[in-house]
């Protein structure tokens, strides 16, 4: 039958959308958070990413489906105008940096700028950032930012959600990611509060915009 | 009269005789001489200097030049400039060619001219040679001869009758054998007999040598060493014979037959005694004199530079033009001077190299001359047969001409590339450099003096002409370019000008390099192995580099993406403003133009590629690329909306069913491809993001384009009259769905279109293989995601229409049902709009989405069905609605069922709910009865599904013989208690169901068995029944447990059983009924109220029937519930 051959997404059955980019310097370990996210796999020796990446993952959150388009970039500067090009779109912003590497960490804000300049935020306060910390399985001994110090920095940015992963362990990294589609929805839904004086239509273009600006997937 | 004779041991004879000096006229010539020299000299600084001051003139026209052909190319040439540049340059043009006052000169020469002019005037009455014999000729060359030296008649009378008073000159013949064959075996020499003839007597000179052995050896001698050189005297007197010498021939040739410019010729052997010629010997006769040859050549170059001098002013020949061809009386006298003072051609070569070059500096000749000249004069020289003196006078022209040389190679832009005479004009220049290059230099040989070669730079070796020729070109490719920059000035200040100007300059210099290639490399390779492009090439790469990197870093920059509205639109605001977009445009065209540029160097300098600056060029643009990819997707998408905004929905011709904007759309989105292919961006991993990022751009600009063809078709087929409102299934509609997926088709062949397999294969090569696969899923998912997004949008189109099709459909179906059989029409009409909406889908749709539209529709009138029967439940609507809407469903169903029989369309999908509706709709479209036999038969189903038996068993045995029904009801065991003692007092009571069909018949029953739970009745009943109730479809019996009360007034229900009339063997009247099976009933009751049929009865609560059938199953269901709780 041709709706067979057709395979595609029913009506009613096509997922929200949601595009994330994850942030960081290079070598702490981005790819590899998302890969353990997408193909619960986890490679020690990956190479850099050339520029940026690209996956899809279709996950269950509090009954609903979500496809995450996942934009996984390149930390080095020399690929500063390959990935920033990528950012605009955006709706989960993920700041990683590797608890063993102190740069990496300072570097968030530098990261969160460039994320918020390239991707045109209006409202850099109450944009879903998440900051990941990765590699949490090393020893106490080898870790160089502090917990207090981290949390520090999340408050002083308009309390952006923080959590530790270990990709190496898959410890965290579902979490991570659920803490971002949960930081969206609050946005969501401040958002459609604020507008809920006009008509319904306001909201559902926006969100049928919203996923027509992406690529989706099924 | 003279009679020479040649001998062989030296292989060359040269005779000579009557050596009469003239050393003492020749002494006075120096001083004067030198003294002009000077002079020429400083002429020559001042003229050096004024050309230096007007070079900015050459470059104005080497400017205007390059820019038409950059206008030929560009077509982006100022008009305004270009005259500018052309007037300054004929204003340059003027200054350079005003001819060099020649007055000086010959005054400066005055002093000596009276002697030079006596000398020449005595050997003009004295000529010698064949070709300069006739007496009339010679008041031709003594008219001649008073014009070049200005020399006034009477002074002219006076000095020619003193001429003519003066002795005869001695003249020398020198006769040199080059080469003898078919001689006879006899050796060779040479006699000169009497009487104005040249007599070459050939001998056999050596009998221990054959004759062939000599003759080779005078082959070895042809680079015969100066004549005038070693006018050695080796006469022997072999002619007297007083050997053993044997004659061969004599050769004759006449003295009055020798030009003065000497002749090499064959002469005959003849022997007096023999008719048969002897053989043949190779003469070189000439004449010289016993002058000083110092002497003798101070007074050729003195006279040269006269002669030449008259020759430019008398023709007015054009500054280098002259190649060295003077007039026939000139000419004459030259070769006279030669002849008589017994000057050879190195000697002439010589002094012409010196004289001419003197004049070159103010009247520049032709460097095809100084070329020959210079040619002829290297080998004597290497050779060691020039004096010191010689070869100082050598260098000294070399140092007069080389300034001209160069500056002649530093002008070669001003000449027309590809025609002859440029390249001959360049031949000639390096013929000169490398033929000079070749030369032994003198110690303290100051070639490039600091005061006139300021631009030389290398000072390591100093004179060497190789490194004074790549500062030379170096130099003017400096000039050349800073020229060209400052005459295309930016015409404002703007980025956009600046830009403009980058491009122009860039333009320029690649046809300055082009012309390089085709017309100058091969003449500047071949000559002097100078690789003339490459260091072109390597000058402007840094010099380009240097000025536009910064430029281009800059405006990267500072360019500010295009800013979004929260609808992923561009905002029409400052920013985004047309200078913006020009500037984005502009910067691209430079980087074209920088592109052809770097491209040039993989030919011209392919080992330098590392260092060249250009050759990194992109990486100036890494921050400006995604702008322009945003640019570019800015201007995508106002075209698209454009192409929509124009498009009719009209099929664009008979063959297709789509209309334009799709084609628009796909060329705009060509067009992205091409800049991307034009970009031709050098890095693999840049590519690679960059593609990535046009899939994403390309993506966005599919959707959009969905987005506003589904605008456009919104309202389009709304019909509103005064009766209805009703949506039509338009052309338009299926056009736009067509367009959608037209261009959703077209997506992967485009993405592929970018080079993706190529990129993939170079990052596996660059990086690593499964680097490059990371990035090949990366880019297939892009792919595969735009497709699908777009096919979703499709899909949101397909619904939409499904959607507006709603209201009339769900209008028809309530009418339809409403007024069924009142001899309405409405199915009609429902069939007939949906006929007519699937037609147009049908006809304009491809099949595959008129597949897709035809099961959206199915799913929605699934939908609508389902969602009609629930509110006409709520509603209460007749049992004949629901009837007349069940008649519908299954016209309906037909309707879409497919010709080929199969399920309709999604059926799968929606089976669920055509189920539910099929059930609803026929058990509301029941009569009360049929609804309470279907109860019973959901009873009958409940009791064949129970494992267990919690309410006990009932054991029967049952026949029909023939209409009669035979019962036997055994016993019951295990009966559940209804009295508070745990007892009972059970009876069973036989029903027949459907109730209504068994009116009239009696309903048997058991007695009552007291106070027990296994009761045994054994009783046997038969009940008569009609044929038709005997054959009746679902009629059942129905077995009635009963707990009697202890007054014997009223019963409760304890528990039933059903058996179908069709479990019950049929049996002959011989058959007894203990021979029957024994049937096992499981004992059960109404468990739950919420069957389909139940709640269909329960909706029936205004009629009787319906109300005390739920009533009695209540209180059948409930009692078990009380019992339940007693037991607790």
């Amino acid at each position: 039958m041709a709706s067979h051959a057709l395979g595609g997404p029913r009506p009613g059955n096509r997922n929200v959308l949601l595009k994330i980019v994850i942030l960081g310097d290079g070598g702490v370990g981005k790819s590899c958070l998302m890969n353990r996210y997408v193909n619960n796999q986890f490679n020690d020796n990956s190479f850099h990413t050339i520029g940026v990446e690209f996956l899809n993952k279709d996950v269950k959150i509090n009954d609903e489906t979500y496809t995450m388009q996942i934009w996984d970039t390149a930390g080095q500067e020399r690929f500063k105008s390959l990935r920033t090009p990528f950012y605009r779109g955006t709706d989960i912003c993920m700041l990683t940096f590797a608890v063993d590497d102190r740069t990496s960490f300072k570097n968030l804000t530098m990261w969160k700028n460039e994320f918020l300049h390239y991707a045109n935020i209006k409202d850099a306060s109450t944009f879903p950032f998440i900051v990941v910390a990765s590699k949490a399985d090393i020893g106490a001994d080898k870790r160089v930012v502090t917990e207090s110090e981290i949390k520090c920095w999340c408050e002083v940015n308009d309390n952006i959600p923080y959590i530790e992963t270990s990709s190496k362990d898959a410890i965290n990294v579902e979490t991570a990611f659920a803490l971002g589609v949960d930081s969206w929805k609050r946005l969501e839904e401040a958002f459609d509060k604020t507008n809920n004086y006009v008509a319904d239509t306001v909201n559902l273009s926006r969100l049928a915009q919203r996923n027509s600006s992406k690529c989706c997937s099924n | 009269m003279n009679r020479f004779f040649i001998t062989m041991p030296e292989l060359k004879a040269i005779i000579v005789s009557n050596i009469s000096p003239r050393l003492k006229r020749a002494a006075r010539k120096a001083n004067p001489f030198d003294k002009t020299e000077k002079s020429k000299e400083l002429y020559h600084h001042d003229s050096f200097k004024r050309v230096q001051e007007l070079d900015g003139g050459f470059f104005e026209k080497f400017g205007t030049l390059l820019r038409e052909q950059a206008a030929e190319d560009t077509k982006e040439v100022h008009e305004d400039s270009k005259e500018k540049g052309e007037e300054e340059t004929a204003s340059e043009e003027e200054t350079e060619e005003t001819p060099p006052d020649q007055g000086d000169i010959i005054s400066n020469a005055l002093l000596n001219i009276e002697e030079l002019y006596s000398e020449i005037l005595f050997e003009t009455l004295h000529i010698i040679g064949s070709d300069a014999s006739i007496i009339e000729e010679q008041d031709t060359l003594f008219a001649y001869l008073q014009e070049a030296f200005k020399v006034d008649q009477e002074r002219h009378t006076v000095m020619l009758e003193a001429a003519k008073e003066k002795e005869a000159p001695n003249i020398l013949l020198n006769v040199e054998v080059v080469e003898g064959k078919e001689l006879s075996p006899k050796d060779a020499n040479v006699e000169n007999t009497p009487d104005d003839v040249l007599c070459l007597e050939v001998w056999d000179f050596d009998p221990a040598e054959t004759v062939r052995e000599k003759m080779t050896k005078i082959g070895d001698v042809k680079g015969v060493k100066g004549l005038t050189k070693l006018m050695k005297e080796i006469a022997v007197t072999a002619s007297t014979g007083k050997h053993d010498n044997e004659f061969i021939g004599t050769a004759t040739v006449p003295l009055k037959s020798i030009p003065a410019a000497g002749q090499t010729l064959w002469c005959n052997l003849e022997k007096k005694s023999k008719v048969k010629r002897q053989g043949l010997v190779k003469v070189k006769v000439s004449f010289s004199s016993e002058k000083n040859s110092h002497v003798a050549a101070q007074e050729h170059r003195h006279l040269l530079r006269i002669l030449l001098l008259h020759e430019l002013e008398q023709n007015k020949t054009e500054a280098f033009e002259w190649k060295g061809e003077f007039c026939v009386p000139a000419a004459t006298l030259v070769r006279q001077h030669l002849a008589q003072s017994g000057l050879g051609p190195t000697d002439d070569a010589l002094a012409q190299w010196v004289e001419f070059a003197t004049v070159h500096t103010s009247h520049p000749l032709s460097f095809h001359l100084f070329a020959d000249l210079v040619r002829k004069l290297v080998q004597p020289i290497n050779s060691g047969l020039l004096s010191d003196e010689e070869i100082k006078l050598f260098w000294d022209g070399a140092k007069k001409l080389l300034p001209s040389c160069f500056n002649s190679i530093k002008k070669l832009r001003k000449l027309i590339p590809g025609e002859k005479s440029t390249s001959l004009h360049l031949q000639s220049l390096l013929t000169i450099l490398a033929e000079l290059s070749k030369v032994q230099q003198t110690e303290n040989l100051d070639l490039f003096p600091s005061s006139v070669y300021g631009w030389i730079t290398s000072k390591d070796s100093p004179n060497d002409i190789r490194s004074a020729l790549t500062d030379a070109i170096t130099q003017s490719a400096v000039d050349w370019f800073q020229h060209v920059v400052d005459h295309n000035k930016p015409t404002d200040d703007s980025d956009e000008a600046r830009l403009k100007h980058l491009i122009k300059v860039l333009q320029v210099v690649r046809t300055d390099l082009q012309r390089a290639i085709d017309f100058h490399d091969k003449l500047f390779g071949q000559i002097m192995l100078f690789p003339y492009s490459r260091t072109l090439y390597i000058i402007y790469d840094n010099k380009v580099s240097e000025m536009t990197e910064p430029v281009v870093t800059d405006l990267c920059m500072s360019l500010k993406p295009i800013k979004y509205n929260e609808y992923d639109e561009p905002i029409q605001n400052d920013s985004n403003d047309s200078t913006l977009l020009a500037i984005g445009t502009t910067l691209f065209e430079l980087y074209l133009v920088l592109q052809r540029f770097a491209v040039l160097a993989k030919g011209l300098c392919p080992a330098d590629l590392e260092g060249l600056h250009a050759q990194q060029f992109h990486t100036w643009y890494h921050r400006g690329v995604a702008q322009w990819l945003d640019i570019a997707v800015y201007k995508a998408m106002k075209r698209i909306a454009k192409a929509v905004d124009l498009d009719e929905l009209q099929p664009v011709d008979a063959n297709v069913q789509y209309s334009a904007s799709p084609i628009d759309t796909l060329a705009i989105f060509n067009q992205i491809k091409v800049f991307w292919q034009q970009l031709a961006w050098p890095d693999v991993e840049g590519s690679y993001t960059f593609v990535a990022k046009i899939m994403d751009d390309v993506c966005i600009n599919c959707v959009y384009y969905a987005d506003i063809m589904s605008k456009k078709v919104d309202n389009m087929g709304e019909t509103e009259t005064v009766y209805e409102k009703k949506f039509e299934v338009t052309n338009e509609w299926c056009y736009a769905i067509n367009n959608i997926d037209y261009v959703r088709l077209s997506i992967k062949s485009f993405m592929n279109d970018l080079g993706v397999d190529e990129i993939i294969k170079q990052l596996a090569d660059f990086r690593s293989p499964n680097a490059a696969e990371h990035c090949r899923v990366t880019l297939q998912l892009l792919i595969d995601n735009a497709i699908d997004t777009v096919r979703n949008k499709i899909l949101d189109l397909l619904e939409v229409v499904a959607v507006k099709m709603t209201p009339s459909i769900s209008r028809f179906l309530v009418e339809g049902a409403e007024l069924l059989n009142q001899e309405n029409n409405s199915v009609d009409r429902l069939m007939q709009y949906l006929e007519e909406s699937l037609c147009t889908l049908s006809s304009q749709l491809n099949p595959e989405n008129f597949d897709r539209i035809l099961s959206i529709i199915w799913t929605k009138l699934a939908q609508i069905m389902y969602n009609l029967v629930e509110s006409s439940l709520e509603k209460r609507r007749p049992p004949s609605f629901f009837a007349n809407l069940h008649e519908m469903l299954k016209i309906l169903t037909g309707f879409f069922r497919p010709d080929n029989g199969a399920a309709p369309p999604s059926l799968g999908a929606n089976s669920e709910v055509l189920a539910k509706i099929e059930q609803l709709l026929m058990l509301h479209g029941m009569d009360t009865w049929q609804l309470i036999q279907q109860c019973h038969l959901e009873r009958l189903n409940e009791q064949q599904q129970l494992t267990a038996a919690p309410l006990g068993m009932l054991t029967v045995r049952m026949q029909f013989v023939h209409d009669l029904l035979r019962i036997e009801i055994m016993n019951a065991r295990n009966i559940r208690p209804m009295d508070d003692n745990g007892s009972c007092d059970p009876y069973v009571k036989v029903h027949l169901v459907p109730e209504e069909k068994f009116t009239g018949i009696t309903r048997p029953r058991t007695k009552t068995h007291k106070k027990t739970l296994f009761p045994l009745f054994d009783e046997i009943f038969s009940i008569q029944l009609s044929r038709e109730q005997r054959e009746m479809k679902d009629a059942m019996v129905h077995f009635l447990i009963k707990d009697q009360d202890f007054l014997g007034m009223s019963s409760d229900f304890v528990a039933e059983a059903y058996f179908p009339f069709s479990g019950i063997p049929a049996t002959t009247m011989e058959t007894r009924l203990d021979e029957m099976t024994q049937i096992h009933l499981k004992l059960s009751k109404p468990s739950r109220m919420d069957s389909p049929a139940i709640k269909a009865l329960d909706h029936r609560q205004g009629e009787k029937l319906a109300k005390d059938f739920i009533k009695k199953q209540r209180s059948k269901a409930g009692s078990k519930a009380s019992i339940t709780n007693g037991n607790h």
